[in-house]
């Protein structure tokens, strides 16, 4: 044996590994409904599509459409910018790195361009122009089918009553032969006619980005103005004919538009851009993708972190100039949203109010920004008497704009209440981290509306707008002595502990730690979600550490010297520092413990560093110094960590970022003077690691409180396998409504999904 | 090989000799036999390296031995190394001979035969074997690039068959023995089940297909005495084959019996095609075979890259062949097959799949940096950097576990004699793991006769 021995180790861990994946997986499917593994077709399934015709001229077109909905972009072709613009609009990006981009055309997708004025000839067309082969049959008809009902009806709030609105009659018509939907119709007086629908001219697409792939006359008629056929409905009965008109229903869903500039009866805000607010270009393009015909739609905006998502908000609130209702997570970041109202904005300070359990604002005038958090508008609870009148005014009033941050943290019940509660005529959802494919899109798509705009994170770092992270994924090896304590049955609720204090971790951690704040003087954030190896190694390297139980004064203050002080150039964070808490100066990220396979939180967690630094012209290949973020994925090799690190990691690759792989840190000859570096240090850690009860090394959880949605108070739980891998913790919490029912209700669930999001061709 | 692309390759371990080495290997009497041909004499004298060709024509009117010393002294001492390659190879191929004069001097002379044959071709001219067919006879000829599309297609459909036949039965042209015996270098046949793809298939298909070829035809060539061929007939066949025009059209009716068979299979590789017109059928010999007998492979002729592979492993391939898809398949995952495109995925399983074929990390990424489409190619590295990392990572996985031969003790009839026992084994450096507790104890396997002999004794 001996070596063989080893070797025998090694495959029962592999199996043993393999029973808690699963456990752990099966949790994951909750949360994401597993992308990366079922949309990528494996062998048996491989699709052969090589029968399709190439068009003589295929050199100069840029892609290739499958019959399966699959498309194929290449970057480098000269139509490539039109083409991006173009399929951004109409299919869901799967991965978009340097040479290659791959696209799926969805029904949700089709739904986002249909609602965005894109019209099915139209779509067809192009599609056919760019591709170099015939475009296969079944894609055509899928096109047809996915956007014969979409888009075609619109409610629009108009002089504060409720129009049902349609350029097709029919449809009105067929809508009116549903009961509930004719009893809320408001017949207008001495109408004449037959139908009575009210008719009108409405202005086309203006400014799609699409014309030059179109001819003129596709142009014009794209353009061209739209007779409209309309009827009123009963305000009271607006959520009614929206449900009915839902795909489980009638399957018109409806369309919500604004037409702002025609609302007399809500009064206006004083409220412009400030000269120096230049929204950049992709900026601009989400804008106009949602004012498109000169009306505010309502949708959701997807933009990396760092990439100046608040810009397109606030710039947004200043078209339409009405009152905006705008929902952060968090305290933090309701101060950090109040901050670029007045920054970008010439909106008179007390035309903001902040509204959270600490500070109760209330605004003079009739209109103005009032920012607050989910949780203070769903909560259920008693309030105090001051915020039960501050939220008897926000239901009460008619809100222009209702602005919804970080849209992917927020369970759907919550996003049910607020709107149920808030009465706005627009809505804009923004995030960084849409994962597709998970389930709640569907909530997001029906309450908030269609993904409008999705930004592509190479060509924004390409442009110098954010910053350019060099991503590495540092491989510990463990220890002899951990790893034989990992692989033992009874340590099975410690493993967690066991992988994250691997002593070669925490020495690969300090390692790095030294070299960014001497060699360079970077700004660190180390982030576990262990909070047991949170407080060991923030204790251990005498570094300040923020977790759910710091106050928020404190947290303030830690974050007030991270900034500023040159003493104070580590931080560690746990998992509340994963959303919206805003810390710009960082560049360097260490990731010594994470959330399973959570690729959102990977992702987000990266955007902590991802906002620009430095001069642009450094900042390009070549520059002087191409990378100045550096993003470190500590994992400890041979443990479910490794497994957990590719799966994370996916998000991030398919945006086209890369991981570097680094085996031996700290280098080989050195780190005699780091932590843990004799056997006896290392033992009397594992010592402790062991010695600590099972609930102490479990993860963090978080409670909810009035303000947060990662909230402030903490507990130490039990350390159920699901529990230490994170599944229970509140912030990524949403996806899991399956789990506590059990695996026998998964099945169920699934057939009540309505058929449009069923997968397509399987 | 030449010394050029094997520089490119430090990984491959087949060699496809060049076609004159073979021809050097046939036994004297089939040479001198070979040499009665007067245009392969002419064949073989391009064929040889500039020095040897100087030598020849030096000593072509030269009827006495002269000797190696007065030779040497034909060239500046630093090109002696050159003018021993030439010497050698000219030995080899029996153009010249080497005797011992009587005051043991070695000598050379020309092989007579050859020389006569060679001033023969040069005072009367060269002399083909046979002459292209006239025109009119011969409607619709194909263009010289259809006729290279031709050669590279069959090629291609050739090597597919070669190396697919590990995983599924095709419909061949080529005989299944014939098959069979030209992937015997290629495949492993196992007892059970389908012949299994070795890691020589993977070096052979990534050589250029000059290469191929000289693999091939040398598998052809020495494996001929199975089929009751005379190699040497073969072989002068062949020469005789690259010594016709690309393109022309030759009457087949001047083949013997056996030579129309080897044609037959030579269409198959690519290297003629047939043709049938009214009452008469040719052959044309496309440029594979015209190839055959210039000394170097080709590397200009390499083929334009095609394959892009990015951050996300993910891998597309600018290509319609089966063939690119089948060696790609070999390591990585294909998910998307479009007119001119295939899409694939490099994944941990696909290449544990690759790793367990015997192909390596390192020929993996060779393969695929060769083949960078020139949209990548530039880049530096063609290939992420992450990515062949990481191909290289896996293999590494692989290679963690060392096996020692070793055997197993345990029952020790007492703590003293289980101790002794571990000391021993300790002396000898031959202790690889023991458990006092239980007394059991492993030591290599090569003390394990003197540990039996220890333990023996202590009885």
């Amino acid at each position: 044996m001996g070596h063989g021995e080893k070797g025998r180790q090694f495959k029962r861990l592999k199996s043993s590994a393999k029973e808690d994946h699963r456990k752990i997986v099966e949790d994951e499917d909750a949360y994401f409904g597993e992308e990366g593994d079922d949309d990528r077709p494996d062998d048996g399934k491989k699709r052969d599509f090589s029968k399709l015709e190439l068009k003589p001229d295929h050199p100069n077109r840029p892609l290739w459409a499958c019959a399966d909905g699959r498309i194929f972009l290449e970057t480098f072709s000269t139509l490539y910018k039109q083409a991006y613009d173009f399929l951004i609009a109409i299919a869901e990006p799967v991965c978009r790195p340097e040479s290659m981009h791959e696209y799926n055309l969805t029904p949700h997708s089709l739904y986002a361009a249909v609602s965005v004025g894109l019209e099915t000839e139209t779509i067809i067309a192009v599609l056919n122009k760019l591709s170099k082969t015939k475009l296969p049959k079944e894609m055509v008809d899928f096109i047809h089918s996915s956007t014969a009902n979409y888009g075609k009806v619109k409610l629009v709030l108009k002089k504060n009553k409720y129009f049902v609105e349609s350029p097709f009659p029919e449809v009105l018509k067929k809508l009116l032969n549903d009961g509930n939907i004719a009893k809320a119709r408001i017949n207008p007086e001495g109408s004449n006619g037959t139908d009575g629908f009210t008719i009108s001219k409405s202005m086309g697409e203006i400014g799609t980005g699409h014309e030059d792939l179109l001819n003129q006359a596709e142009v014009a008629a794209a353009a061209e103005e739209k007779e409209t056929h309309a009827f009123e409905i009963d305000p009271s009965q607006v959520e009614n004919v929206k449900q009915r008109c839902l795909p489980n229903a009638l399957n018109y869903p409806m369309l919500e538009e604004y037409d702002f500039r025609n609302d007399t009866v809500n009064p206006d805000l004083d409220i412009e851009l400030k000269p120096h607010a230049q929204p950049r270009p992709y900026q601009e393009k989400s804008l106009s993708k949602m004012f498109g015909n000169g009306r505010a739609r309502s949708g959701i905006i997807v933009l990396p972190c760092g990439a100046g998502k608040s810009l397109v908000g606030v710039s947004a609130a200043s078209r339409i100039k009405k009152s905006c209702l705008c929902l952060a997570t968090n305290a933090v970041s309701v101060d950090q949203w109040a901050f670029q109202f007045s920054l970008w904005s010439n909106i008179r300070e007390d035309q903001i109010c902040r509204f959270t359990s600490d500070s109760k604002e209330r605004f003079r005038g009739n209109a103005g920004v009032v920012v607050t958090t989910y949780n203070m508008v769903a909560f259920g609870g008693k309030r105090s008497e001051e915020s039960e009148k501050i939220i008897e005014e926000i239901r009460n009033r008619e809100w222009g704009l209702l602005l919804m941050d970080e849209v992917h943290v927020v369970p759907a019940h919550m996003f049910r209440k607020v709107i149920s509660i808030t009465k706005s005529h627009c809505k804009l959802g923004l995030t960084a981290t849409l994962v597709r494919e998970d389930e709640r899109i569907t909530d997001l798509n029906f309450l908030i509306g269609p993904k409008l705009y999705e930004a592509n994170w190479l060509d924004l770092v390409k442009g110098g707008f954010i910053a350019n992270v060099q991503c590495a994924e540092v491989w510990c090896p463990m220890t002899k002595e951990f790893f034989a304590e990992y692989l033992k049955k009874e340590n099975s609720k410690k493993k967690q502990a066991l992988y994250v204090m691997n002593p070669n971790k925490f020495r690969a951690c300090e390692f790095l730690i030294r070299f960014h704040e001497q060699q360079r003087g970077d700004k660190i954030i180390v982030f576990a979600d262990n909070l047991f190896a949170l407080t060991e190694y923030a204790m251990k390297l005498r570094k300040p550490m923020i977790y759910g139980a710091t106050s928020h004064v404190e947290r303030t203050k830690i974050l007030q010297a991270f900034k500023t002080s040159k003493e104070v150039n580590t931080i560690f964070l746990s998992k509340v520092g994963d959303n919206s808490i805003d810390i710009p100066e960082a560049n360097v990220i260490i990731q010594i413990s994470s959330h399973a396979g959570s690729r959102r939180q990977e992702a987000q967690r990266l955007g902590r560093i991802l906002r620009a630094k430095g001069k642009i012209q450094d900042r390009m290949p070549g520059g002087k110094e191409e990378y100045n973020a550096f993003f470190y994925s500590l994992v400890s090799t041979d443990t479910q960590e490794m497994y957990y690190s590719t799966k994370r990691q996916q998000f991030l690759i398919d945006q086209g970022y890369s991981f570097k792989v680094i085996t031996s840190l700290p280098p080989p000859d050195t780190g005699a003077d780091l932590s843990y570096h004799s056997l006896e240090e290392q033992l009397a850690l594992l010592g402790k690691v062991l010695s600590a009860g099972d609930d102490a090394v479990g993860l963090e959880q978080l409670e909810e409180d009035a303000d947060d949605i990662a909230l402030h108070k903490a507990r130490r739980s039990m350390g159920s396998m699901s529990a230490m891998s994170g599944a229970n913790g509140m912030v990524y919490m949403e996806y899991s409504t399956g789990r506590n029912k059990g695996m026998k209700n998964k099945p169920k669930e699934q057939a009540k999904r309505h058929y449009l999001f069923k997968r397509r061709f399987t | 090989m030449n010394s050029a692309s094997r520089g490119r390759m430090p990984q491959v371990k087949i060699i496809a000799k060049n076609f004159m080495d073979m021809v050097a290997s046939l036994p004297a009497m089939k040479l001198d036999k070979l040499y009665e041909n007067a245009f392969i004499c002419g064949a073989i004298l391009r064929s040889l390296p500039p020095l040897a060709k100087k030598y020849v024509i030096q000593m072509l009117y030269i009827d006495v031995p002269i000797t190696a010393k007065s030779m040497e002294e034909w060239v500046f001492p630093d090109g002696s190394s050159m003018h021993r390659v030439a010497i050698d190879r000219l030995i080899k191929l029996r153009i010249f001979t080497d005797t011992a004069d009587r005051r043991r001097e070695t000598t050379y002379r020309i092989n007579p035969t050859f020389q006569t044959n060679l001033q023969k071709l040069l005072t009367l001219g060269e002399v083909l074997p046979r002459e292209p067919m006239p025109s009119d006879i011969t409607v619709r000829l194909p263009s010289l690039e259809d006729l290279e599309v031709y050669a590279l297609e069959q090629w291609e459909c050739f090597l597919l068959q070669l190396i697919n036949s590990a995983q599924a039965e095709r419909p061949s042209n080529i005989s299944s023995s014939m098959m069979r015996i030209l992937q015997r270098g290629l495949l492993s046949q196992r007892e059970k089940g389908a012949p299994r793809l070795t890691e020589s298939v993977f070096q052979f298909l990534l050589m250029d297909t000059n290469a191929q070829l000289w693999y091939i035809i040398r598998e052809y060539i020495s494996n001929s005495e199975e089929r009751d061929v005379d190699p040497a007939d073969l072989i002068s066949f062949l020469l005789e084959l690259s010594c016709h025009v690309t393109g022309k059209a030759y009457n087949s009716n001047t083949l013997t019996e056996i030579q129309k068979s080897w044609i037959k299979d030579l269409t198959d590789l690519g290297l003629v095609k047939l043709q049938q017109g009214m009452n008469e059928s040719w052959f044309i010999p496309t440029k594979l075979a015209t190839n055959l007998s210039v000394c170097l492979t080709d590397s200009s002729s390499r083929k334009q890259g095609f394959v892009v592979v990015e951050t996300n492993f993910r891998l597309y391939a600018y290509s319609t062949s089966k063939l690119h898809c089948e060696i790609l398949r070999l390591f990585s995952r294909i998910e998307y097959q479009l007119p001119n495109l295939i899409v694939g995925a490099i994944t941990k399983e696909s290449l544990y799949n690759a790793f367990e074929n015997g192909i390596a990390a390192e020929q993996i990424i060779t393969f695929l940096q060769q083949n960078s489409h020139p949209r990548v190619a530039e880049r530096m590295p063609s290939i992420p950097e992450n990515v062949t990392d990481q191909i290289r990572l896996w293999e590494s996985d692989l290679n963690r576990v060392e096996m020692t031969p070793a055997h197993y003790y345990d029952e020790f009839p007492s703590r003293d004699v289980f101790e002794a026992a571990c000391d021993y084994a300790r002396e000898w450096n031959g202790l690889l793991w023991e458990d006092s507790k239980t007394m059991r104890l492993v030591v290599k396997a090569e003390i394990h006769m003197h540990m039996r002999e220890h333990l023996r004794r202590q009885k």
